[in-house]
């Protein structure tokens, strides 16, 4: 099979790899879903939780973003799709020359940068809005139609893409035909070249719908004050995470996988029908087997799966869980502070008996936790780094428990580093939720 | 006027008075108001002072270079290293992610089109789509996840021993560059594998039969068959990489800006439009020129993007 051509176990394991590479990310991300660390992550794991869900569908912005998004696509199909028909159709009937200078034309705006086609609209409809003198409760400064028509300037093309592959396919005889039949050219194009394309717009519809729905780098230029959907999701990753945003990305993936295992239903079932083997393969002659790989069936299994995960997450209590690693982790506080009150005695008594001065008591000390409490950092006056950009934190030890002191260096890191230390992070400040 | 005339006579006589004058209403709009207009619109906006609003109109109004020369010499008249270091540092960057994506991609559209059959092919054509069903911003937001100090990278490489301190990949661009090489890869399996699909297998064969090696049979049959494709696969991701907001924004270091959030910064913290607009209009030229060289280059016309 892949004689001389790259070999069988290095295709499979570079398809292997390759599929890591697609899927770990995702997988990792579903998964730090489910832990209650407050940052998303899998080690540590503290408890299994569902409570990210229910932060998600309490962040308001997020839900309003939903709801502008879904309107937007709406629109974006309803409008993207006629037109992305409309070039397609004209592509086909041009002379070789003036298409090409078309479909050049046509397919720019899905190379265009998005931030340029997005300032492009806003400057555009703005001059307009100024040149008829509207004032800025116009729909010249709306957010929304702003992004309707900085979308569309571009998803079209998509929807053009789809039509004109599907149309390569189509006999024109056919229209020649009906119109030797006595069609009018109206009728000929409602009921010979309309229906030939009735797949095409569906998958038009979706790929629009999918576009408009994740476009970020037009829509953040063109909505103006306003959010869709992705851009509160952006500003929301980009001023801090927390593990809502993988309760979002595992219903996205499970809404996904649904819908894919759906479709591979369907397409199986119609290529069965199709090629007429239908009655003698074994699934799909068995009445039984049949209805049970039907669409429809797959379909209500899946969700029925799904809505009962829901259910069972909405049930799931962590509470107890979660107050145990708390108390755990006051218990290490209490015990290092217990440590840290020893060490400062010691300490006082080494100042006031001079005899004996070791140079560094803090690398000489048994204590597993590195430089945090070496002499320098918890004396009053000390400038040392962990307390100088101490932050703002509730707990009484200031600067001397943030995560980046325990580290061997105690270099402070711009995130709350994973330190060597069997810690971790235990005394990030944000870790000890009020009650 | 009279090609247009006739073109759309050719239309009603084929397809009806209605849808005629549809099709010609639907791309007249698409593309003057859509394309051509907002271009032109950006381009004179980018000619313009930044005034208040109640001078707009007035005798100020008037066209300058000032945002162009700004982009070159600064407010000082020193050379604008900063600005101009950021856009070659993102095409270099765009290119070097370009060229991983062909690097994987290539293999794998090979393997799809000529070694994997049934059940394997169908899987791996669901597995390929199914990521980018995904959001951006949480494609995004899983490498953060993956790379992030507290990352599950780190937490491994440091519990094995392998490194003691967080690795700063965020601020390496690490992050920066895997994701993106992510986030297009299905834009240049596909073209690619458009492309190689069309090869006819006994070429291989006949190839292997007169003795060439694995790699020659790559670099001498498959790889020209490949190229169009390869091209436009390379155009899309090059283009998009290099128009790319999301993900520099979110996995970009806090030392190493994209050019499109400098045009960001210029539009939503400095409110200076026409500043941000000369910028966006630098991007488009520089990497549409860019593009344009290397399909002279390689030979490749741009009818072929996005077959």
């Amino acid at each position: 099979m892949n004689r001389g051509t790259g070999g069988g176990f290095i295709a499979i394991g570079f398809s292997l790899l390759f599929f890591t590479f697609l899927f770990g990310p995702l997988i990792i991300m579903v998964i730090t879903a489910f832990n209650s660390s407050s940052f998303p992550r899998i080690t540590p794991w503290e408890c299994f939780t569902t409570d990210w869900f229910g932060v998600l569908f309490g962040n308001d912005r997020l839900m309003t973003g939903l709801l502008n998004s879904l309107v937007i696509a709406i629109g974006v199909v309803a409008i993207a799709v006629p037109i992305g028909l409309a070039g397609a159709l004209a592509l086909s009937e041009l002379g070789p020359k003036l298409r090409a200078t078309l479909y050049t034309v046509l397919i720019t705006p899905i190379l265009i940068p998005g931030v340029v086609l997005g300032i492009s609209t806003i400057v555009f409809w703005g001059a307009l809005g100024r040149s008829v003198g509207a004032d800025y409760g116009t729909f010249f400064y709306n957010g929304m139609f702003l992004t309707l028509a900085g979308q569309v300037t571009f998803i079209s093309a998509y929807a053009m893409l789809v039509f004109l592959a599907r149309l390569q396919r189509f006999d024109p005889l056919l229209t020649e035909a009906a119109l030797d039949l006595g069609a009018t050219p109206g009728q000929a194009f409602r009921k010979i070249l309309l229906p030939f394309l009735g797949p095409a717009i569906g998958s038009a519809a979706f790929l629009t719908f999918l576009a408009s729905f994740e476009n970020y780098n037009t829509t953040v230029f063109t909505i103006l004050s306003g959010n869709t959907f992705t851009t509160a999701l952006a500003s929301k990753v980009r001023h801090g995470t927390d593990p809502s945003l993988s309760a979002l990305a595992v219903i996205i993936i499970g809404i996904t996988l649904i819908g894919a295992i759906v479709h591979e239903a369907y397409a199986r079932r119609q290529a069965a029908i199709r090629s007429g083997t239908a009655q003698r393969s074994r699934i799909y002659g068995n009445p039984v087997l049949k209805t049970l790989v039907h669409p429809l069936t797959v379909f209500a299994i899946l969700a029925g799966a799904a809505g009962f995960a829901a259910w069972q997450g909405s049930q799931y209590d962590s509470n107890a869980c979660e107050a145990q690693i708390l108390e755990e982790k006051r218990a290490i506080q209490q015990q290092l502070l217990e440590e840290q009150r020893k060490r400062m005695q010691e300490q006082r008594q080494q100042q006031t008996a001079p005899t004996t001065a070791p140079e560094t008591p803090g690398q000489a000390s048994p204590s597993p936790f590195g430089g945090a409490f070496k002499p320098g950092t918890l004396s009053p006056g000390s400038d040392a780094e962990p307390s100088g950009d101490a932050p703002k934190s509730n707990s009484p030890f200031g600067g001397a428990f943030k995560p980046g002191a325990l580290g061997p260096s105690g270099e402070p890191a711009q995130e709350t580093p994973k330190n060597g230390s069997g810690f971790g992070s235990a005394f990030k400040p944000g870790s000890l939720k009020p009650e | 006027m009279g090609a247009l005339q006739s073109v759309y006579r050719t239309f009603a006589g084929k397809h009806g008075t209605g849808t005629a004058a549809f099709i010609g209403i639907a791309v007249l709009f698409w593309v003057i108001c859509l394309i051509v207009l907002p271009q032109i619109a950006m381009l004179d906006y980018s000619f313009r002072y930044n005034l208040p609003a109640s001078e707009i109109g007035g005798p100020n109004d008037v066209y300058t270079l000032d945002n162009y020369v700004y982009f070159f010499r600064g407010n000082d008249g020193t050379i604008n290293t900063l600005d101009m270091g950021i856009l070659v540092r993102t095409l270099a960057a765009a290119v070097f992610v370009t060229i991983i994506d062909v690097l994987l991609c290539y293999p794998i559209a090979f393997i799809l089109a000529h070694s994997a059959t049934g059940v394997a092919a169908r899987l791996m054509v669901i597995g390929l789509i199914v990521p980018f069903w995904v959001n951006e911003i949480l494609r995004a937001f899983a490498f953060r996840v993956l790379f992030g100090s507290t990352g599950l990278i780190n937490g491994v490489g440091m519990s094995l021993g392998l490194w003691d301190q967080p690795i700063d990949f965020i601020r390496a661009d690490v992050a920066l560059y895997s994701g993106l090489t992510y986030a297009y890869i299905l834009l240049m399996v596909f073209p690619i594998f458009n492309a190689v699909e069309a090869l006819d297998r006994n070429q291989i064969e006949a190839a292997r039969d007169m003795g060439a090696s694995w790699w020659r049979v790559h670099w001498r049959v498959v790889l020209p068959v490949a190229k169009p494709g390869i091209a436009s696969g390379s155009t899309m991701v090059f283009m998009l990489t290099a128009g790319a907001l999301a993900a520099p924004q979110i996995l970009g270091g806090p030392s190493s800006l994209w050019f499109t959030q400098l045009i960001y910064q210029w539009f939503n913290q400095s409110a200076n439009w026409q500043r941000g607009s000369a910028y966006a209009v630098l991007l488009l030229i520089v990497c549409i020129s860019f593009v344009m060289m290397l399909m002279r280059v390689f030979k490749v016309s741009i009818g072929e993007i996005g077959r």
